[in-house]
């Protein structure tokens, strides 16, 4: 998972006089890019994600909202219903193309929270070496909480709604990214570049924003991927528990409808599609991930 | 990587709840279960929580210690009382004290006689501590004595019509010479060594797992003796696996009715036979009085308005149900029923016509009527609700109604209803057999249940007048007077009366239907009379 020192200082072109000395990161960049461009798997897994995001901004014009009710209950799939229909007669198709916005957002959302907060603490340990020990403790406390049972409990207790799922995916997240964070933080900070910008006088935070940030970079960005896949699987785990906001459709919902209506042994569509949508973003992400730590990494390229 | 590893593997994991649904477990019981008049197995969806039949009452409680306890008064399918421990029953002419009769046949599992000393400890320990739901059932009860071993006579504070009734169906019989030793009834677990006067002793528990009742040869309601020698109840996750567990002839028999979708696709099964079994209750939504702006009768009727019933009984039921009028006297109720009531008619443009009159507006051009978002609540994991609140909330926004539905835990809806921190509240009850007696509780102004917090002087009038009438035909008017206002009021919203299906291994047969999902197919008689081909 550690990316090499090399890698890390040279995300660091804009550090003032020094930047001349460096590689352009446009060579960075422009070195990740071809790596990755001769892995069709990463490449494979951009382009489901790139449309899975398609489907999910542009719903609206690919179905309508699935509301009210339909006469054909429980039909299987069909050239008027691809993916058949649900208990109530709504299509299926429809329900994932419009879950696929909410389990989106929802994993967006969780994920940008849980990373604001882990590399927040992450960093913070990696920097202020007295914070460390403390930051640890509860770093490893948090990661030691059995986390569904008390996702679960949050949920049903603060009422089901996006919002809600959102800060509780993001709230049980956060401490695998601050683990991350620190670990590459602390091979930055001992940086000379690092010590250096401190005998000129740089503030903390100017340092941190300057030097440490940019350094610990390419961790988040591949932390970005993996917590969204997992918040996106929390999100329909949660909302599979009825612990979802009734309000709006996600994949999760549509697996929850199908397994309380007792049609889950026989209308096989009602499940097997946004659990295929599921499996598609989770590998999507997951590959992707892969791919670009793979091609970021000049060990590895 | 260990993480790519356990992301996939969640994945993979949850891809597989779609695709293999439910495999079924190794079966202990296989080679005795179907087909064997030795053993009928019922699959359930919960344990025993609570064997004290004073106390337990989930479903699965009911159906086991219903097979152990016996009841003064059964039920016939119009939620009339039939004769079971008592044979006769009749108030005397003031009211003021009512008389039952007993079987001298029954007898405890341990040899001792089935005797009126058994009711009366019964229902004085009930009064005494005020043990569950019976207790707020008999407000005017007073005194009990045995009159003979097989006669008991019940002082009343006050005349009160519904006495017998609720203390006859809603009240087991316990045996006085084992509970008498427990200290306080309320609190005795009566986990073992049960002593029962049923037509099936409980001889034992694996948690979990199964329930196995052993036949009391000498029960005296089935000609000969229960006919199966043991019933077995067993434990499944969801209704999902149960139904793969009754097509698999693991089990003889579904005890919790099936949801509509799930009741079509097993009827084309010629291995299983379905049967129907009327609710005694009803499925409603409330408005909480309690909160502007549901106090206004025109938000009430706009919102009642904006319900297209025939579509939740066509649709989310599958046809499984009935209209009742919009009555809470309902059509399973024949001889309460109220034959001029009508059902409130789906009709979206009569509900803006009323939210305009009462002074609400569309400013912003939305569509939706502003300042008029409602919150309902109810349990999600009722499938039924949990469907046809997606059809109120949708038919409600085209008549301009933003209804916010509130999904909950069964814990937390519980304690929301309890606070009435609700604007709608969707649900349904299970019996309500005996409208004199129910109204009380449910639109009383101080009712234990009265969700939509009703208070209204004219209707308590009505209700306290039917009491005191202790004849059935003396009592309707009032009853069906009060009824009217509810419905006028718009003080309940009666949606539907469910027919429950039921589903058991076509090889059984015989088996008594009773109303409710109580006591369908699994209550006593019918459990004892059942027989294999």
């Amino acid at each position: 998972m550690t990316i090499s020192r090399t890698s890390a200082a040279g995300s660091t072109p804009t550090a003032g006089t020094t930047a001349a000395a460096l590689p352009p990161s446009e060579s960075v960049a422009q070195q990740t890019w071809q790596a990755f461009r001769r892995n069709p798997l990463g490449l494979a897994s951009a382009a489901v994600l790139i449309l899975l995001i398609l489907v999910a901004a542009g719903a609206g014009l690919i179905a309508d909202y699935p509301s009210g009710y339909g006469e054909d209950v429980l039909a299987g799939p069909s050239a008027a219903h691809w993916f058949g229909t649900d208990d109530l007669g709504r299509d299926v198709f429809a329900q994932v193309v419009w879950g696929t916005r909410v389990s989106i957002v929802v994993g967006l959302a969780a994920s940008v929270l849980a990373i604001v907060i882990g590399v927040l603490v992450g960093v913070a340990a990696a920097y202020f070496r007295y914070a460390d020990a403390l930051l640890g403790v509860i770093v490893d406390l948090s990661l030691s909480l059995p986390v569904l049972p008390l996702m679960i409990l949050v949920a049903a207790l603060a009422g089901p709604s996006v919002s809600t799922l959102v800060v509780v995916i993001a709230l049980f997240s956060w401490p695998e990214v601050a683990r991350v964070v620190r670990s590459q933080g602390l091979a930055v900070v001992p940086m000379p570049y690092v010590s250096a910008a401190r005998v000129i006088g740089g503030s903390h935070l100017w340092i941190i924003r300057k030097h440490v940030l940019p350094g610990v970079a390419p961790v988040i960005a591949v932390s970005v991927v993996l917590t969204t896949s997992r918040a996106v699987l929390s999100e329909a785990g949660l909302s599979f528990l009825g612990l979802g906001d009734p309000n709006s459709w996600s994949w999760g919902a549509i697996l929850h409808q199908a397994q309380r209506s007792g049609s889950l042994a026989t209308a096989w569509w009602t499940t097997l599609f946004p659990s295929l949508a599921i499996l598609l973003l989770v590998v999507a992400t997951t590959l992707l991930a892969v791919a670009y730590n793979d091609a970021r990494n000049p060990r590895t390229r | 990587m260990r993480r790519t590893t356990r992301t996939l593997a969640m994945a993979v994991g949850l891809l597989s709840i779609g695709l293999v649904t439910a495999c079924s477990p190794s079966d202990p019981d296989a080679g005795g279960g179907a087909g064997s008049a030795e053993r009928l197995t019922i699959g359930t969806t919960a344990d025993v929580i609570n064997y004290n039949p004073l106390v337990g009452n989930s479903r699965t409680d009911t159906w086991v210690t219903n097979l152990m306890y016996p009841r003064l008064m059964g039920m016939g399918l119009d939620g009339t009382r039939t004769p079971y421990l008592g044979t006769e029953w009749a108030y005397a002419p003031d009211g003021k004290s009512a008389k039952v009769t007993l079987r001298d046949d029954f007898t405890w599992t341990d040899g001792e006689k089935v005797t009126a000393d058994d009711v009366v400890f019964t229902i004085k320990a009930i009064a005494a501590e005020k043990i569950g739901v019976v207790a707020g059932l008999i407000p005017a009860f007073q005194e009990a004595t045995a009159l003979s071993p097989t006669e008991v006579e019940f002082t009343l504070s006050e005349p009160d019509g519904t006495f017998l009734e609720n203390v006859g169906f809603w009240m087991p019989i316990v045996p006085e010479h084992v509970f008498s030793k427990v200290g306080k009834v309320a609190e005795f677990a009566n986990d073992a060594d049960w002593v029962s006067a049923g037509p099936y002793q409980l001889t034992s528990v694996e948690r979990g797992q199964r329930y196995v009742l052993k036949r009391v040869a000498n029960y005296p309601l089935v000609d000969g003796g229960p006919k199966t020698a043991e019933l077995v109840f067993r434990v499944f996750p969801d209704v999902n696996t149960e139904a793969l567990a009754l097509r698999n002839g693991e089990i003889d028999l579904i005890a919790n009715a099936l949801p509509p979708a799930l009741a079509k696709t097993l009827e084309g099964d010629s291995k299983l036979k379905l049967v129907k079994v009327p609710s005694l209750g009803w499925a409603h939504m409330q408005y909480n009085l309690a909160r502007k702006p549901l106090d206004k009768l025109e938000v009430r009727q706009a919102l009642a308005a904006a319900v297209d019933y025939e579509a939740i009984r066509r649709v989310a039921l599958q046809g499984s149900a009935v209209s009742s009028n919009s009555s809470v006297l309902t059509p399973t109720l024949k001889q309460w029923q109220d034959p001029s009531a009508t059902e409130y008619a789906y009709d979206p443009a009569r509900a803006k016509q009323l939210l305009t009159g009462a002074g609400f507006t569309d400013g912003n051009g939305d569509g939706l009527f502003d300042g008029l978002s409602l919150r309902m609540i109810y349990d999600q994991a009722d499938p039924n609700i949990a469907k046809w609140a997606q059809l109120v909330r949708d038919s409600s926004k085209e008549a301009g109604i933003d209804i916010k539905l509130e999904g909950l835990e069964r814990n937390t809806y519980l304690a929301k209803t309890k606070e009435r921190d609700f604007d709608i509240y969707a649900g349904s009850w299970a019996i309500m057999e005996n409208p004199p007696a129910n109204l009380t509780l449910a639109f009383k102004c101080d009712g234990f249940i009265n969700y939509a917090n009703a208070c209204d002087p004219a209707l308590d009038k009505l209700i306290d007048e039917s009491r005191s009438h202790l004849d059935q035909p003396s009592q309707k008017t009032a009853i069906q007077a009060a009824a009217k206002i509810i419905s006028d009021q718009v003080y309940d919203n009666v949606l539907y009366v469910e027919e429950f299906t039921f589903a058991h291994s076509a090889k059984w047969s015989n088996f008594l239907v009773q109303p409710s999902e109580l006591l369908s197919i699994v209550n006593p008689q019918s459990l004892a009379q059942a027989t294999t081909d």
